[in-house]
């Protein structure tokens, strides 16, 4: 969210800076989690659970599974409170480059 | 092949694991078609870009009851090898008793071929040819990327071929072509390319090119091209486009639709949108006392009119409160 926090707007337009470097995944900003469950059924890649936080406000928060998370951006935009910040994942190489007439083809 | 219910799940990222292919026949699907595989020569897009999807003009406060979105994504091919493809479909027969549709996309007919015949030899119980030309430059290579693809396909598996057209104003001449051709359905349409962007960067939102895009808005368009279809193909119409209700549901088989493939809806509201879908589509057969939706397949179709015989009435007369004239 580039430290800027309009409310609920979810995801920016363009990708997190570090895009071309490392690989974004999803992270849940815990003190805005209000447990709501609402991205949970959203991501089809079973990247997030909701985990028991007897200190949190609302005693259980989301999670997200970075093993699993494949950077699809939709859970940014089924928060109510715009928990979701993206961070890079330093354990993944770089970035799969792709010929330009697979940018040209293609399912969209 | 026979389904429990018309309602499929479309290809793309709620059948792409084995997982979701189990949850989707406990939620009442009659059929998946999984996510589209492509060949060697199009290895690139089994990877995606980050972010890859977005809701546009979607209202957080009310969530998936908004009818009034787009989802803008790029999200190309399945996104392990062939292999696991293969393997995929294997254990999803295994696994499940609802039919499963394997999906594909190639460039020339010999890797069409591949595709499928690997797909039917998976144990598939039909597979979906994502064949819509309007993604791929040059008009000039309709005839060997679509008339011989599905050609040879048909040729060469035993298995039904449904062939997925791109919307455009030469659906219904594809639609007759892909009959022609041999095809054992339609499905109606795959979504729109499109581009959104940025206007404080100037530049295209997320990954930088064009995106998908579709909504609850594209049904409309595809309504027509449904019932243009309708009227003239004697092989079956999947439809797919913009379905968020069992309403919508009932007016593509209105229409003339055999099957309606969702996704959008559940991406947005989960899956119990099907169960939603689903329950609304028993009470209406109930409320108009029909056994099923065969009753009334293609029903809006034979009212439809035609231009000679629409009611018509002269426009504002030249003395009229906007006019100029004397
Ligand atoms: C994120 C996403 C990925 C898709 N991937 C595929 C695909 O791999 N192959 C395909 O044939 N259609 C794909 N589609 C199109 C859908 O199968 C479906 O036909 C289309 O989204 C219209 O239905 P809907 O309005 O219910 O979403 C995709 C759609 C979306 C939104
Ligand atoms: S970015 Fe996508 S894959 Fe990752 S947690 Fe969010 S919804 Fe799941
Ligand atoms: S949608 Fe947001 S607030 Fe609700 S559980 Fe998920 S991260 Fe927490």
């Amino acid at each position: 969210m580039n430290g800027i926090k309009k409310k609920y707007k979810g995801l920016d337009p363009l990708p997190p800076d570090f895009v071309r470097i490392h690989a974004p995944l999803a992270f849940v900003v815990e003190e805005d989690c209000i447990g709501c469950d609402r991205c949970i059924p959203i991501c089809f890649f079973d990247a997030l659970v909701m985990v028991d936080k007897p200190e949190h406000k609302y005693k259980r928060v989301a999670l997200v599974d970075l093993a699993n998370c494949t950077g699809c951006g939709l859970c940014f935009e089924a928060c109510p409170t715009d928990a979701f910040i993206w961070v890079p994942d330093k354990s993944n190489g770089g970035p799969i480059s792709r010929s330009a007439s697979a940018m040209t083809n293609g399912i969209i | 092949m026979e389904l429990s219910s018309p309602l499929i799940v479309a290809s793309g990222p709620a059948s792409h694991d084995v997982r979701q292919i189990r949850i989707a026949e406990e939620k009442g699907f009659g059929a998946v078609v999984l996510k589209t595989v492509c060949s060697a020569k199009y290895d690139e897009m089994r990877y995606w870009p980050r972010p890859r999807y977005k809701l546009l003009d979607w209202d957080k406060q009310i969530a998936g009851r908004s009818k009034q979105f787009t989802l803008y994504s790029y999200e190309q091919g399945y996104s392990g090898r062939l292999e696991d493809y293969w393997k995929f479909v294997e254990i999803c027969k295994k696994k499940t008793k609802i039919p499963i549709i394997g999906s594909a996309f190639a460039g020339v007919p010999e890797d069409w071929v591949d595709l499928a015949s690997h797909i039917e030899q998976s144990g598939a119980d039909a597979v979906e040819l994502d064949i819509s030309s309007p993604h791929r430059p040059g008009s000039l290579e309709f005839e060997t990327t679509f008339v011989a693809a599905i050609k040879a396909v048909v040729g060469a598996v035993k298995i039904p071929v449904l062939a997925k057209l791109a919307l455009g104003p030469d659906v219904l001449s594809q639609c007759l072509i892909a009959q022609d051709c041999g095809a054992a359905a339609v499905t109606l349409c795959n979504r729109l390319r499109g581009i959104d962007i940025d206007i404080e960067s100037h530049r295209p939102i997320l990954h930088g090119y064009y995106g998908g895009v579709g909504g609850p808005w594209a049904k409309y368009y595809n309504f027509g091209y449904v019932a243009e279809a309708a009227g003239k193909l004697k092989i079956q119409i999947s439809a797919t486009g913009g379905v968020m209700t069992s309403e919508d549901v009932i007016k593509y088989v209105l229409l003339g639709a055999s099957t309606v493939q969702i996704l959008s809806v559940i991406m947005v509201n989960g899956w119990d949108s099907a169960s939603t879908i689903n329950s609304g589509i028993l009470s209406y057969l109930n409320r108009k006392n029909l056994k099923s939706l065969d009753e009334i397949r293609g029903n809006a179709v034979d009212h439809l009119t035609s231009p000679e015989e629409i009611v018509r009435w002269s426009g504002e007369s030249k003395k009229g409160p906007r006019n100029e004239w004397d």
